[in-house]
């Protein structure tokens, strides 16, 4: 992008802040002996119509960035640029005087303005100069807000992905299901009802919580699992019972907050509700050595029907380990008869509180 | 509620397997008029045995169960009944409406949108319905490939995983599948079912014989044109020249 013909309302001052210049060329034309008239007729288009040509500074300015390339060889690009801007001018220039030569107002014209040349060529060098230097600094100018515009963007996204993992990681059938047990106890039992509303609000709060920091202590991680199978609790009755073995050095281990939430919540989903008599769910967490070491396993039926969302939640968890501990992390699933078990590894580093 | 015309009460049946979604339907039911609820399941199977036990006007169908899918209930029902489906998940709407489930209620709904689906209910008994073992079988192919067979024999109902399926064999109206030693009898059409299994383990030997290939511990000349699959419990089935074909051709590709 152009850094002046671009923006609406640059050409304009850059145009104007020419015509001064027109004034000084103007003196120097009146010094070398021309009328006042004279001088004016050709000062002023002279000056504009360079002001046209250093337009194009804008090429070897591009293409010579000081920040891409050698000094040298931008020196080079833009003296040899300048050199052609200002003879390019003077050949215009020169145009210009013959055809007002033609006019008896200006009668030799000419021979006044061919004493001038070897100024106007300095004066072109300079004044191209100026006008690179001018494309240099709006272009960096422009990078700079360029970058602050990619660097919001990238925030945005980052945002983005992290609602978006998080919407992953809560299924949102579990809030209609919840909702529709609630509407059931309304009828039959207000005091449970309110007590699964506190049950949920918890779990969601607490989950909203935890999802914005980078880690928190796997403790904490099961304890809002545990919320979240008291909800179900509410929904399975007996069918759903939950069985907890963590050592408290591994509690306070630190982990992505809600990785666990995409496999517990299939082990409701796809385990423990394909059962007609349900079953137990089992997370055990152990530190051995600098490893952390986490177990969920429940059972299941191998007969059932494939129900839609298996392996998205658990890909959700490959993801997010390989994010946070690269290929130091393991996760393994197993299909063992009517067990299914994920194993999660990854190294043990205590959680800093926030 | 004024003069409404006396009609007798709707014979219903709830199926859920969780308890507080079958009492909330109880309760809801309860205050609407001229419904009388018959029987409430706790899964699949209970529902096949209520449909077939009990003369139902309508059930209430939750689609993800243990054991058995709502889909699976209505596989294995021959009688017609009216289904409402009651689930949280609004993806299973266009199968829903495939086989031509009255309504479809997104959990948790309101007690004014149930009195709507009892209404179109009513409207709809009104009217002649098409057989809905003809629905089910437009709405196969939409399904993926078959991982279970599913048989009802008189008040039971089996589930036959497919990789213990040995042999099907077409007989007069209806399937004669062998798996594990038994056989069992299933309403379909030698075709349909071909369409719906793995073509990798399953080959349609004869006009009417699939084979599970797994089954199969040699294949003996017969006669010119015709040969024999001895399958892996001794049992021969009969293959044809198009059938020998085909199991060629898998052998080969593998």
């Amino acid at each position: 992008m152009h850094p002046i013909l671009s923006f609406r309302g640059r050409l304009g001052p850059y145009l104007a802040a020419w015509v001064p210049l027109g004034g000084l060329l103007a003196g120097l034309l009146r010094i070398a002996g021309a009328s006042w008239a004279e001088a004016a007729a050709i000062a002023f288009p002279m000056a504009v119509l360079y002001g046209f040509i250093c337009l194009a500074a804008w090429y070897p300015c591009k293409s010579a960035s000081p920040q891409r390339i050698p000094f040298l060889r931008v020196i080079t690009t833009q003296a040899v640029a300048a050199a052609l801007s200002a003879i390019l001018w003077l050949f215009l220039v020169d145009t210009w005087v013959v055809l007002l030569d033609q006019f008896p107002v200006f009668a030799s014209a000419t021979s006044r303005f061919s004493r001038l040349v070897p100024v106007i060529l300095a004066v072109g060098v300079v004044l191209y100069a100026l006008v690179a230097a001018l494309h240099y600094l709006l272009m960096a100018f422009e990078e700079a807000r360029q970058a602050e515009r990619t660097a919001l963007e990238l925030e945005l996204l980052a945002r983005e992905a992290e609602l978006r993992s998080l919407r992953a990681q809560i299924d949102p059938h579990f809030l209609f299901n919840a909702l529709n047990s609630i509407s059931s106890l309304v009828g039959s039992d207000p005091g449970a009802a309110r007590a699964m509303c506190l049950k949920l609000a918890e779990f969601l709060r607490d989950s909203l919580r935890v999802g914005s920091s980078p880690s928190i202590p796997l403790a904490e991680e099961l304890a809002l699992a545990e919320k979240y199978l008291a909800v179900e609790k509410a929904r399975f009755g007996g069918r759903l019972q939950v069985e907890h073995d963590m050592s408290a050095e591994a509690g306070s281990c630190a982990v992505p907050p809600l990785v666990l939430q995409p496999l517990v919540e299939n082990a409701v989903r796809h385990g423990v509700a394909s059962l007609v008599d349900g079953g137990v769910i089992r997370i055990a967490a152990r530190r051995t050595g600098d490893q952390l070491r986490v177990t969920v396993e429940n059972p299941f039926d191998p007969e059932g029907p494939v129900r839609q969302g298996e392996g998205v939640g658990l890909a959700n968890v490959r993801g997010r380990l390989a994010v946070a501990f690269g290929e130091d992390a393991s996760v393994a699933a197993r299909r063992e008869g009517g067990t299914f078990r994920v194993e999660l590894a990854w190294p043990a580093r205590p959680a800093v509180m926030a | 509620m004024g003069e409404a015309t006396r009609q007798p009460p709707l014979r219903v049946a709830i199926v859920d397997d969780e308890e507080p979604a079958r009492s909330l339907l109880r309760e809801l039911l309860a205050h609407a008029d001229g419904v009388e609820i018959v029987a409430e399941c706790a899964n699949g199977f209970e529902a096949v045995r209520a449909v077939n036990d009990l003369a139902l006007d309508l059930l209430f169908l939750d689609v993800q169960m243990p054991g058995l899918s709502g889909f699976d209930v209505l596989e294995l029902v021959d009688r017609d009944v009216a289904v409402i489906f009651v689930t949280a998940y609004d993806t299973h709407a266009v199968h829903a409406f495939e086989v031509y489930a009255v309504d479809y209620l997104l959990k948790p709904f309101s007690a004014e949108r149930l009195a709507e689906a009892l209404a179109r209910t009513r409207r709809r008994l009104g009217r002649p319905q098409p057989a809905l073992t003809d629905a089910l079988a437009t709405a196969q192919p939409v399904q993926a490939r078959l991982t279970r067979l599913l048989v009802r024999e008189g008040p039971s109902v089996f589930v036959i995983p497919i990789a213990k399926l040995d042999v099907v064999e077409a007989r007069d109206d209806y399937l004669c599948l062998r798996a594990e030693g038994r056989e069992y009898r299933k309403q379909e059409t030698l075709a349909k079912l071909e369409a719906r299994l793995d073509p990798a383990r399953f080959v349609r030997v004869h006009r009417s014989f699939i084979v599970n290939v797994a089954r199969i511990l040699r294949v003996e000349r017969y006669a010119k044109d015709s040969h024999l699959a001895v399958l892996a419990d001794g049992r021969k089935v009969p293959v044809s020249r198009a059938g020998f074909a085909r199991l060629r051709t898998l052998m080969r590709g593998s």
